[in-house]
């Protein structure tokens, strides 16, 4: 199957934001998905961009499926951005029943954090997020 | 006690890595800190800083000049669903100058420049076993995104980044 993996452009941002929202789905949290192709292009191609962004892009028709190594050379290509730019870890969340990712990454070597040195991840949002800015200076 | 929270400069480089191995040390994984000042500097202070800075300091009874006490160091990133996030990646205050409000007064700060900046939310990670700050968090409304929705956190080391990257393409 040929296919091509290049940095996204604005122009990509609509099928991005598709994207976005199928991964969304597949990790049963498309309600949690707020932002459109819209946002999409303001942060990620303005002046000083929030976050970068590869796609892979298939030259026909053909609907992509899993299987025929895409994923790896997306993620070999992200690996080798990070190489480039002296990185010295790949960091990424996944969830816990996702089995199929997570072999897919322990395959290439990744390490489960959460596992072996037990972090979770917090996080402050809306409510929480305001209340803070609010605090009285007393703990 | 009188102290003042301000922006990192440069010259504040050599206490950022000593409160960065404080904290490390406090997380029982200090020989994983590899990191240098001029890592620090070059990476903080040059053209595309990738991370910012912000310090605690006052003045100790017992000395004339200013101490550094206490840090938080963070960067913007973002989250496909909701957009721009400030991630919080180190937090910590010498245990000497704790229960004195610094640390709420950083997180007050920092939830403040979230909402400045159109950041929908404020992201970090705690080490289970560090009940002390789970229970600083969960007071103030955090969410627990592991326990929650199951997100485990993965890391790739650089002999695995490397391997990957020069893996034949398919």
């Amino acid at each position: 199957m040929d296919y091509k993996i290049r940095a996204a452009r604005k122009e990509d941002c609509k099928d991005i934001a598709r994207m976005i929202m199928e991964l969304a789905v597949f990790e049963k949290m498309p309600d949690q998905v707020k932002i459109s192709y819209k946002e999409l292009e303001r942060d990620g191609f303005c002046q000083n961009p929030f976050f970068e962004c590869l796609i892979a892009e298939v030259s026909d028709a053909h609907r992509s499926k899993c299987g025929n190594g895409i994923g790896k050379s997306l993620m070999s290509k992200v690996a080798k951005i990070a190489a480039e730019k002296q990185c010295v870890r790949l960091q990424l969340s996944v969830l816990d029943w996702n089995s199929p990712a997570r072999d897919f990454y322990a395959a290439k070597g990744a390490q489960d954090l959460t596992d072996s040195e037990g972090w979770h991840f917090i996080r402050f949002d809306g409510l929480s997020l305001d209340n803070l800015v609010k605090e009285a200076p007393q703990d | 006690m009188e102290y003042k929270l301000r922006k990192a400069e440069p010259k504040d480089v050599p206490d950022i890595l000593r409160l960065v191995k404080e904290l490390a040390k406090y997380e029982e994984m200090e020989n994983q800190v590899t990191l240098t000042e001029q890592d620090l500097l070059e990476d903080g202070f040059g053209d595309t800083p990738f991370y910012h800075c912000v310090i605690a300091e006052l003045q100790p009874q017992s000395s004339d000049g200013l101490e550094v006490v206490g840090f938080a160091m963070y960067y913007f990133t973002y989250d496909p669903w909701v957009g721009k996030q400030l991630y919080l990646e180190d937090f910590f205050i010498t245990q000497e100058y704790r229960g004195l409000g610094i640390g709420s007064h950083i997180m007050r700060h920092l939830s403040d420049l979230a909402m400045k900046t159109r950041c929908s939310g404020m992201m970090f990670v705690v080490a289970e076993n560090n009940e002390s700050s789970i229970q600083f968090y969960k007071r103030r409304g955090a969410e627990d995104l592991s326990q929650e929705e199951g997100w485990r956190l993965y890391r790739f080391d650089k002999e695995s980044l490397v391997k990957m990257a020069s893996a034949r393409e398919e």
